[in-house]
């Protein structure tokens, strides 16, 4: 193609619109249906790599899907914001000059003066879609003010620049993902957060579904997606030993993506995964060493 | 003779008669030896000299009241000596003996004695010099006399190796021996008599060397005579001059210890190749002008270095050793010990071989990445050393936690290789761990075969010499320990109905290993084949698991098959085991098997190549290695001729399963078959028959690679720690009858000397019992416990340490005369302060109410300095004024303007983390009122024996103390400080430290970082208490390893201490202090290049000499009067924390 082609979405009108590649670990899909059918919050806890905002992605596609639609609609009418029956996703990565402003909106100055345009998650609430807040704890802590009456029974979005409550429409939920390890101890989540939502604990997916997640994403041998999975598997036992952050899921992918446009197989699991996890000299050569062990 | 000459001896009739008359005032000798003698010189001497002779015999006699026996001894010597001497000398001979006989009459007698012995060896125109060399020995002293008359005696002896030239010199360094000690010259010259001999052309240097260092360094001259004759001797002539010349300069250089030189010079020159030695000789003069003291070092640490390098990059290890004595000449000594880091490095730089300390971290990352254990890397030194039954310190091995790897691998000529093959041998190791070797259980179902093992009986077992001698020895060594199992002494070949008296009692096995290997009547056998079938099934699975691996393990089993003994040189047995060995390492093709054993040999095959399966478990190596045992345990171990060997074609297809003939193997162990009670009869028949030529079975050699394979005693180890780890539930606790029973029967454990005959096995034995049940205590983690234990000494000197117990960590330490790190030299112990009584935190809490209120008071107004204005936000409370002109401007003017007008008043987060590093050291123990003493008055006793007591002592008196001492005063401000600090929510670890010696820093933690205050914390402060040292430089490092794991804006180490830092050989060649003073600067230094900020305060008011080197230019401060501590603590800690 020699046109550049690009989509544009209003934040609110975006949903996944192709079904992502999700390989489920345990129950968390059936948990997660009957969160969001309850209106339960739900908070994602797993390290990073390891599959949590693609879960995400899968459920929202999973959630528009017409079989549920069609359950919701015996009931009530459901999420109707785009209009085509798809529930929109807004994903807002914090980050720790996040304010609250950034997520309900605030005064533009223009041309004619000032004017109030929506944040991302105040359209969420509105278009009735899943706002997820990707790692919540790096964000300033007047956030947690507006999250509060959002996830609990109230489900009200406050905007006091506006003097405005909004209602949530009925297909919001908040979803938020949290790093327990990841962060240090002065970044804890409060538990008065916390308490707000269902947890779903990810972990690394063992190497038979993770071959088959690098398998699936990266198109490679199964042989190549074993061996990416053992070493991952490998590495990951050493985070008892040192290890800050363990290889994800992610990164073995990236590795494998490389492998297949050619690049030696122990070369790209050095600049996919030995440099990508740790700068620790001694670390690193460890981890070379179990690399070459695992790759011919 | 001549007429005139005989009228002149008549005419001296008279006189001769009057001598002789005069004579018998003397005792009858006298007089007697006079006519022996005279009876032979009358025809020889003219009648004048005779005449002479007569009345020097009679002047002697007549010297002193003793002096008869030197007379007697003249006579005696006479003849012999006028044979030797023109008579002109002879006379004079007398004359000098007279002399002496004036001095002392033993002289003389000695003189006289050895007069006949030494003349024969002695130029007559010596005589005189060499009477006076023996007189200008006595100084009139009995000692001094004994010493003179000694070196007359032995004169002979010495004439007859050295030159007179030599000889006089020789007296000569005895004189100056002698100056100092008569006993001391007199003990060389006994050792110089027989020495001289056996140094051939040496001995004119060695004698200079002996006076130069009579003249330096009186005392080391005998050590000089000892060495000399025990090693200087052992070396080839031409290395002997060249080490004499080298000793010379090292004298004249005041290098002290030459007899330690010459005694550790010689073994090392001998122990290197003989081509190098004289090369080696000459590179050690090279350090002769700019570092003496590295000369010795050179040579001594030779060998060791030659292991590891050729001859040629051991000069350039020297060169590099020359140019860091270019640059510093004290630097030497160090390089050459291999205690600085430059050393090490340089070395191996050079070296392809690889050093276990130089990877060991990087292997034990590897294994923990593997196994997903926290497996440990040791070498094998240390296993061996523990004497459990591991005796191999060259091969690779593990007891389930730890893997043992030999020191250095040095087998190729490329470092990577190097790395490879342990890399190879790691991997193996770990993989036992991995796939589970010793994760055997009895009970647990084989994948593949039919599960015989719960229908087999252990067999009887048989009481091997080893065994029974261990059972005599536990009842004897340990009382209170009655043998409760009289095992049953069955010979190997008893039916299995013999098992019958062990199905009364229930054997309790302590490991499920060991009941397997009940189940072979030959042991040995059953763990040969049962190691040779697990290694298979590892082999396949790493294979399979870790093909990037694949390449180097496949080449490394090809090199040890190349090395493998020949089966045709094998008894038959011996044969069949090794054509298994064989065939786990993929011997592909040539594989040869006693005639008649090529159906056996196919079935092993069979069996063997199921293992090669992934899914295959250690439970089916154990039900291979019984079929396998069942098909090799009854062929005679005889040794037949090469012709009767025929190949086993491995081309054939591999035979198919047949129906297994279970009966049959089930009777090898002792099965209920049916036939079982007739069939054990025939075979010891036929063992009967066969026994006359069977040679004993020997175990297969290892197969280098994968080292040493003791499950059973991997099993029981491991046992022993989850017994001791298991709280609750109160395991049965190992018996001593459990563990001796093992003893008795494993396979497993070898023996360091098995010639050492029969009472030194039975005292190894004994130790390796008494080391297990050690080993199963410190596996006990209640039982780690320091600080109290005994002290372990570790020399001054010595290389790099390892920290091996848990909790401990190595450090470097700063030698700022060789101006390097000496690696790995201080092991800094890590533990938990104990728990005392809170009561002191209260009392002083309530004691000094007044100042905690202040304090608050100050620390809460730290907080409002917190708020800060942060401008230009996007959001905020307020517009910030220039910043809404500037936007509006930018408005007017058609450019972008900035949205970012508001500020807000933003809470600085506070982000402090603090270390602070209490000193614990003796001298803290002293009153605060009474501070006459100074306080680096570290009067501690070198010997650990005598530092013990003086230190129990201290303690005495501390329980006696009704006054303050300083370490009181630091507690105090501890405790005012931490209750402002949990008002701050500032990061804060507390604490202390002290010691003795580089291996016993000592750290203990008061409060951990990341630890919540909490009611243990008081109580630990109460047990802040004076102990030992204070070796800073470790502390502080360690201190700092802790704040850098703290994620934090700022960081401080806040150290208090009472005084320099000092500890027993904190210093080396007595620069005491300013080592350690230049260590702690240095330690300090490198926490400041981790980001961390230094501070200490010093409660020594003579604090400001050193401080000033030692802090360099970082914050220090000086408290004059100690009591104000806990006032200025808080303030100190303010400042800091708010710069």
């Amino acid at each position: 193609m020699t046109t550049t082609e690009y989509r544009e979405y209003r934040v609110e009108e975006y949903s996944v619109k192709e079904e992502p590649f999700y390989a489920p670990l345990s129950d968390e899909i059936e948990i997660f249906t009957a969160a969001y059918k309850q209106k339960i919050p739900v908070l994602l806890k797993g390290p990073t790599g390891v599959g949590k905002t693609r879960f995400i992605e899968y459920m929202a596609w999973r959630l528009s899907q017409p079989l549920n639609v069609v359950k919701s609609k015996n009931k009530k009418p459901g999420p109707s914001a785009s209009g085509n029956g798809m529930i929109p996703l807004v994903t807002v990565a914090c980050h720790e000059d996040l304010t609250a402003s950034d997520l309900i909106g605030r005064y533009l100055l223009d041309a004619n003066g000032t004017r109030w345009v929506d944040g991302p998650l105040t359209r969420a609430v509105k278009a009735g879609g899943i706002c997820y807040l990707d790692e919540i704890v790096e964000a300033r802590k007047d956030t947690t003010v507006i999250i509060h009456p959002l996830t609990d029974h109230r489900r009200l979005l406050t905007i006091d620049k506006l003097g405005q409550v909004i209602e949530a429409a009925d297909g919001f939920l908040m979803v938020i993902s949290y790093n327990p390890g990841y962060q240090n101890a002065l970044k804890d989540l409060k538990h008065s957060t916390r308490q707000r939502f269902v947890a779903l604990e990810f972990t690394f997916p063992p190497p038979e579904i993770e071959t088959e997640i690098i398998m699936h994403e990266a198109d490679v041998e199964r042989e190549i997606a074993e061996q990416l999975a053992k070493l991952g598997d490998k590495i990951r036992n050493l985070r008892d030993y040192g290890l800050a952050e363990a290889a994800s899921t992610r990164v073995l992918i990236y590795a494998a993506l490389l492998m297949k446009q050619g690049v030696a197989p122990r070369r790209a699991c050095q600049v996919a995964v030995t440099w990508g996890i740790t700068d620790d000299e001694q670390m690193q050569r460890s981890i070379d060493e179990v690399v070459t062990t695992i790759f011919a | 003779m001549t007429t005139d000459d005989s009228r002149q001896a008549s005419d001296l009739g008279p006189e001769m008669a009057r001598i002789e008359k005069e004579l018998e005032r003397f005792p009858g000798a006298v007089l007697e030896k006079y006519r022996v003698a005279r009876a032979e010189l009358d025809s020889r001497l003219r009648p004048q000299d005779l005449l002479d002779w007569g009345n020097h015999a009679l002047a002697i006699a007549g010297k002193a009241v003793r002096s008869w026996e030197a007379s007697a001894e003249y006579l005696e010597a006479s003849p012999a000596v006028q044979r030797q001497l023109p008579s002109g000398q002879f006379i004079r001979w007398a004359a000098i003996g007279g002399r002496l006989c004036d001095d002392s009459p033993s002289l003389a007698v000695s003189f006289f004695k050895a007069s006949p012995d030494a003349l024969t060896r002695l130029r007559p125109r010596y005589v005189d010099d060499w009477a006076n060399l023996g007189r200008a020995l006595y100084r009139g002293t009995w000692k001094s006399s004994n010493l003179a008359c000694h070196f007359y005696e032995v004169s002979p002896q010495l004439l007859e190796s050295l030159t007179f030239a030599e000889f006089t010199r020789f007296g000569e360094s005895l004189q100056v021996l002698s100056r100092r000690s008569y006993d001391l010259a007199d003990e060389c010259l006994v050792k110089a008599a027989r020495l001289f001999p056996r140094l051939g052309e040496e001995r004119d240097a060695f004698i200079t060397v002996s006076r130069d260092l009579a003249e330096h360094s009186w005392r080391e001259v005998k050590g000089l005579y000892d060495a000399a004759s025990t090693s200087l001797t052992a070396l080839e002539p031409v290395h002997r001059s060249r080490m004499l010349s080298i000793a010379r300069r090292l004298i004249a250089a005041e290098q002290v210890n030459i007899g330690e030189f010459f005694a550790g010079a010689s073994n090392a020159v001998n122990h290197v190749p003989a081509e190098f030695r004289q090369r080696l000789l000459e590179l050690a003069e090279e350090p002769l002008a700019a570092s003496p003291a590295s000369v010795n070092l050179l040579i001594t640490q030779a060998p060791a270095i030659l292991d590891r390098l050729s001859p040629s990059q051991f000069e350039e290890w020297h060169r590099e050793g020359m140019r860091a004595i270019d640059e510093s000449p004290e630097s030497g000594p160090a390089y050459y010990r291999l205690e600085s880091a430059r050393a090490r490095e340089s070395l191996d730089h050079l070296s392809s071989g690889v050093e276990l300390n130089r990877v060991k971290e990087i292997l034990r990352t590897y294994c923990r990445a593997l196994s997903n254990r926290d497996i440990e890397v040791n070498a094998t030194q240390q296993i061996v050393d523990k004497k459990i039954g591991w005796v191999n310190e060259q091969s690779a091995t593990t007891e389930g936690t730890t893997i043992y790897l030999p020191p250095v691998a040095d087998r190729f000529s490329h470092k990577d290789e190097n790395f490879g093959w342990y890399k190879v041998i790691a991997t193996h190791q770990s993989c036992h761990i991995e796939f589970g070797s010793f994760d055997f259980d009895f009970d647990a179902p084989s994948t593949m075969f039919q599960d015989l093992r719960p229908e087999m009986h252990p067999a009887a077992k048989p009481k091997t010499d080893l065994a029974a001698t261990v059972a005599e020895l536990v009842t004897d060594a340990i009382p209170g320990i009655t043998e409760t199992d009289p095992s049953p002494n069955a010979s190997p070949n008893a039916s299995p109905n013999a098992s019958e008296e062990e199905g009364g009692i229930e054997l309790a096995y302590l490991t499920d290993m060991g009941r397997f290997f009940d189940l072979f009547s030959d042991r040995t056998l059953g763990l040969d084949i049962f190691t040779v079938v697990e290694d298979t099934r590892l082999d396949s699975r790493i294979l399979y698991e870790y093909k990037g691996l694949a390449a180097s393990y496949r080449q490394t089993q090809a090199a040890s098959l190349s090395e493998r003994p020949r089966i045709e040189d094998l008894p038959m047995r011996e044969a069949m085991v090794e054509f298994i060995v064989r065939l786990s390492l993929r011997q592909t093709g040539n594989l040869k098997v006693p005639k008649g054993y090529t159906d056996t040999a196919q079935q092993i095959r069979r069996i063997v190549n199921m293992l090669s399966e992934i899914s295959a478990t250690v439970e089916d190596s154990a039900e291979a290695a019984t079929r396998i045992y069942a098909m090799i345990a009854d062929v005679p171990n005889n040794t037949i001729p090469e012709e009767d060997f025929e190949d086993v074609n491995l081309d054939d297809e591999i035979p198919d399963e047949e129906e297994e003939n279970t009966e049959e193997i089930l009777q090898m162990f002792g099965g209920e078959g049916e036939s079982a009670g007739e069939e054990p009869a025939d075979s010891s028949q036929q063992d009967e028959q066969e026994f006359t030529d069977e040679e004993a079975y020997d175990s297969p050699e290892d197969v280098d690679y994968r080292g040493e394979f003791k499950p059973e005693m991997a099993q029981l180890l491991s046992q022993l720690s989850m017994d001791a780890a298991d709280f609750d539930g109160e395991p049965e606790p190992i018996t001593q009858e459990q563990l001796e029973e093992l003893l008795k029967n494993s396979a497993e454990l070898e023996q360091a000397d098995m010639e050492e005959g029969e009472e030194g096995q039975q005292q190894q034995m004994d130790e390796m019992l008494q080391n297990l049940m050690k080993e199963m205590q410190q596996r006990d983690p209640d039982n780690q416990r320091f600080g109290d234990g005994p002290l372990v000494h570790v020399p001054e000197e010595g290389g790099p340490l390892e920290a091996t117990e848990p909790n401990s960590f190595v450090y470097d330490e700063w030698d700022f005369r060789a101006n390097d790190y000496k690696p790995r030299w201080c092991i800094v112990h890590e533990k938990e302060m104990a728990e005392g009584e809170s009561q002191f935190y209260e009392d002083t809490l309530a004691e000094n109410a007044a100042l905690v209120h202040e304090i608050h008071r100050q620390f809460e107004l730290v907080m409002p300095e917190m708020y800060r204005k942060v401008k230009r936000l996007e959001d905020g409370e307020e517009f910030d004024l220039d910043a809404v002109i500037e936007s509006v401007i930018d408005r007017r003017t058609g450019n972008t303007p900035s949205e970012k007008v508001f500020w807000r008043r933003n809470k600085v987060e506070r982000d402090v983390a603090v270390a602070f590093l209490l000193d614990m050291s003796a001298s803290t123990a002293e009153a605060i009122d009474e501070n006459k003493r100074p306080t680096d008055d570290w009067g501690a006793p070198d010997d650990p024996v005598e530092y013990m007591v003086w230190l129990r002592s201290r303690r005495a008196e501390g329980l006696r103390r009704s006054y303050k001492r300083i370490v009181d005063i630091e507690k105090e401000g501890i405790i005012l400080l931490t209750s402002a600090l949990e008002q701050t929510g500032d990061t804060y670890g507390i604490y202390g430290f002290s010691g003795y010696g580089r291996e016993n820093v000592e750290f203990y933690v008061i409060k951990e970082m990341d630890e919540r205050w909490g009611p243990a914390i008081p109580r630990r402060i109460d047990r802040i208490a004076p102990l030992h040292a204070t070796r800073m430089g470790p502390a502080i490092r360690h201190a700092t390893s802790k704040l850098i794991k703290v994620d934090a804006k700022s960081r401080i180490l806040f150290m208090i201490s009472d005084g320099r830092p000092q500890d027993r050989g904190y210093s080396r060649e007595g620069v005491e202090k300013e080592y350690a003073v230049h260590d702690t600067r240095v330690a300090f230094e490198e926490a400041r290049k981790e980001g961390v900020t230094p501070f200490c305060l010093t409660v020594d008011k003579n604090g400001h000499d050193y401080l000033k080197t030692m802090m360099h230019d970082m914050n220090y401060e000086v408290l004059s009067d100690i009591s104000m501590l806990p006032t200025r603590l808080p303030q100190l800690y303010r400042q800091l924390t708010n710069a």
